[in-house]
């Protein structure tokens, strides 16, 4: 096999179907439509199960199948000599091959017949270029060059917030990409809330994704990257997040109505998952696999770099309160409801969670005593807050609460005046109620 | 015995079409190849399917060999596809008429395509990939017949000798 099954992954991705040969036990020749060939690694692929189809019939009963896939730009043709391993039904790959899957039903306008059933992997025992004669395509961007780029443009920063911002912005100088979000896991490890955006007209700060809703929260169960190129309403999260009530309030996700390339690439450090990024694209198969491959590399140097911003041990010097001007104006409303830690100002939904019950333990002891100096380490010890034992996300909470008030009632703000250190500024009056 | 196509059958297989032929090798091995050409007989009972015999080398010897054959047939502006089978298939003369029709069926596709959007120059790479200076004409006489649209319906007999 002279050919390299990674040099074929363009042919891989769906855009021009596939076709599959079989042989039934007679010898009787069949050819179908393969929906999908997923490259697994070196020297495997995945085909796409959707119904009991002669295909199938053929390969349980004799293991051997062609394949023959066509590249993009070029239309050469490629032929795959295929033995048949396993069927997988559940875990990582068939996620992944069913969120692809969604993509491409709806590309080829089948996405009420595409359903998968299982990724029925087969190894790759040889490649026959079909057309060697014909020129490849024009080569694709360097991928490899976009991160160092991205990786350039992030330079080096312990500081979470600026993390955030330059984390994303790095990306449209690298990759071309103009609508990402990084989402970080809550503590208990049943949602993502989003502490950056970038592209959008809303910031969607503070936004949260289910684990397992949607393609980040997918992404996030599985912990494996998933691309999709095509348009999909699968996996979309409009609905569910537009779906807004007194009684659930919720930040809407500030993604695309009609994203034709999306991807979603988990945080993970030292085994812990972190978080999400994502990325999307008004444009048809905007990500290739180098791209995945170079934005998991990405995300990978991003989640140590939240780690270790996490570590970096809060500053010394205690923090001197300075005298407030006493704030003038019609009071602001605020009230708290404890079981959800939801705060609304002047009757608009602010934060909820572990974010609304900091706001809330601040401002009451900004009330009591006119305290206006905090220091994150007395918030890890207060029990009043429900943070869990392991304190590193309580940066990424005030981080979240400090942009969510600088965008919804900058009247409140929070100032960070060192590290592990904040100070409280009202403008106006507050009325507190619970 | 074969079947008798239908005036509908026959008048898609003259359609603009993704096309690729199967057949089995001695060595057990299924093997396809993209088609470039189907001319229906008169008594449509009989097709001669156009390879380019480098691109083919293992269908044709295939078939040489004895194996069946089969034949997909696709229309991808509506996936409506059909899979003919039959249990030989027999070299036929190529000539100018089998070259023509094979121009013809490789830009109807290339046509069809670019509607979908596929691209521009899709015309010429079709012909450069699809050439029709070594055409192999195969003839069969379908002995059965599957509807093989995508969907729980695939694999449906249309017609069985």
């Amino acid at each position: 096999m002279n050919l390299s099954l990674e040099s074929l992954r363009p042919c891989l991705d769906g855009a021009i179907p596939a076709v599959v040969a079989t042989s039934a036990l007679d010898g009787t020749p069949n050819v179908a439509y393969a929906s999908q060939v997923h490259y697994v690694d070196a020297e495997h692929v995945a085909l796409s199960y959707q119904f009991f189809s002669k295909t199938r019939e053929n390969v349980l009963a004799h293991p051997y199948a062609q394949v023959q896939v066509v590249e993009p730009g070029s239309f050469r043709h490629f032929r795959l000599k295929l033995h048949y391993m396993r069927t997988e039904t559940e875990g990582p790959l068939f996620e992944y091959m069913k969120a692809q899957l969604a993509g491409i039903a709806t590309q080829t306008h089948m996405d009420k017949v595409f359903v998968l059933r299982g990724a029925d992997i087969y190894r790759v025992l040889d490649i026959e270029s079909v057309d060697p004669h014909i020129p490849p395509p024009p080569p694709p961007s360097d991928a490899l060059l976009s991160l160092r780029r991205t990786l350039d443009r992030l330079g080096d920063t312990t500081d979470l917030s600026d993390l955030a911002d330059r984390g994303l912005a790095a990306l449209t100088a690298g990759f071309g990409i103009r609508h990402a979000l990084l989402l970080m896991l809550d503590e208990a490890g049943a949602a993502l809330y989003t502490l950056g955006s970038l592209g959008y007209p809303d910031s969607g700060i503070g936004a949260e994704v289910k684990v397992g809703e949607g393609l980040i929260g997918v992404a996030a169960r599985e912990r494996i990257p998933i691309r999709i190129n095509y348009r999909t309403g699968d996996y979309a999260y409009q609905t569910a997040m537009r779906a807004t009530h007194a009684t659930e309030p919720r930040i809407p996700l500030p993604v695309l109505a009609n994203p034709h390339s999306r991807i979603a690439v988990p945080l993970i450090h030292g085994g812990r998952l972190l978080g999400v990024l994502y990325a999307e694209s008004e444009h048809d198969a905007f990500f290739s696999h180098a791209d995945e491959d170079a934005l998991v590399v990405y995300a990978r140097h991003l989640a140590a770099l939240v780690a270790q911003a996490a570590c970096e041990p809060d500053d010394a010097e205690p923090a001197h309160d300075e005298p407030a001007t006493r704030p003038t104006g019609a009071p602001l409303a605020v009230r708290y409801f404890a079981a959800d830690h939801s705060v609304f100002i002047d009757n608009d939904y602010l934060i909820k969670g572990v974010a609304g019950s900091i706001l809330w333990t601040l401002l009451n002891e900004h009330a009591r005593n006119g305290r206006r100096d905090f220091c994150n380490r007395e918030l890890r010890r207060d029990p009043r807050l429900p943070l869990p034992d392991f304190g590193d996300n309580l940066e990424t909470r005030l981080i979240l609460l400090q942009r969510r008030l600088a965008e919804r009632c900058p009247t409140i703000a929070l100032e960070k005046t060192g590290r592990g250190r904040f100070r409280l500024n009202i403008g106006r009056p507050l009325q507190l109620s619970a | 015995m074969s079947v008798q196509l239908t005036v509908e059958q026959t008048a898609f297989l003259q359609g603009p079409l993704s096309m690729n032929v199967g057949a089995v090798g001695r060595d057990g091995w299924p093997c396809v190849c993209r088609a470039q050409g189907v001319m229906v007989a008169r008594d449509r009972q009989a097709l001669t399917v156009l390879l380019s015999a480098s691109r083919g080398r293992a269908v044709i010897d295939a078939l040489d060999a004895g194996s069946g054959i089969t034949l997909v047939v696709s229309r991808p502006s509506t996936h409506a596809t059909l899979q003919l089978k039959a249990s030989a298939a027999t070299r036929a003369t190529t000539g100018a008429a089998q070259r023509a029709c094979s121009a013809r069926c490789v830009a109807a596709f290339a046509d069809e395509l670019k509607g979908l959007g596929y691209g521009a120059g899709l015309e010429q790479a079709l012909a450069a990939l699809l050439p029709t200076d070594d055409l192999v004409a195969l003839r069969f006489a379908p002995e059965i017949v599957f509807d093989q649209t995508p969907g729980p319906d695939a694999g449906r007999v249309l017609a069985h000798a």
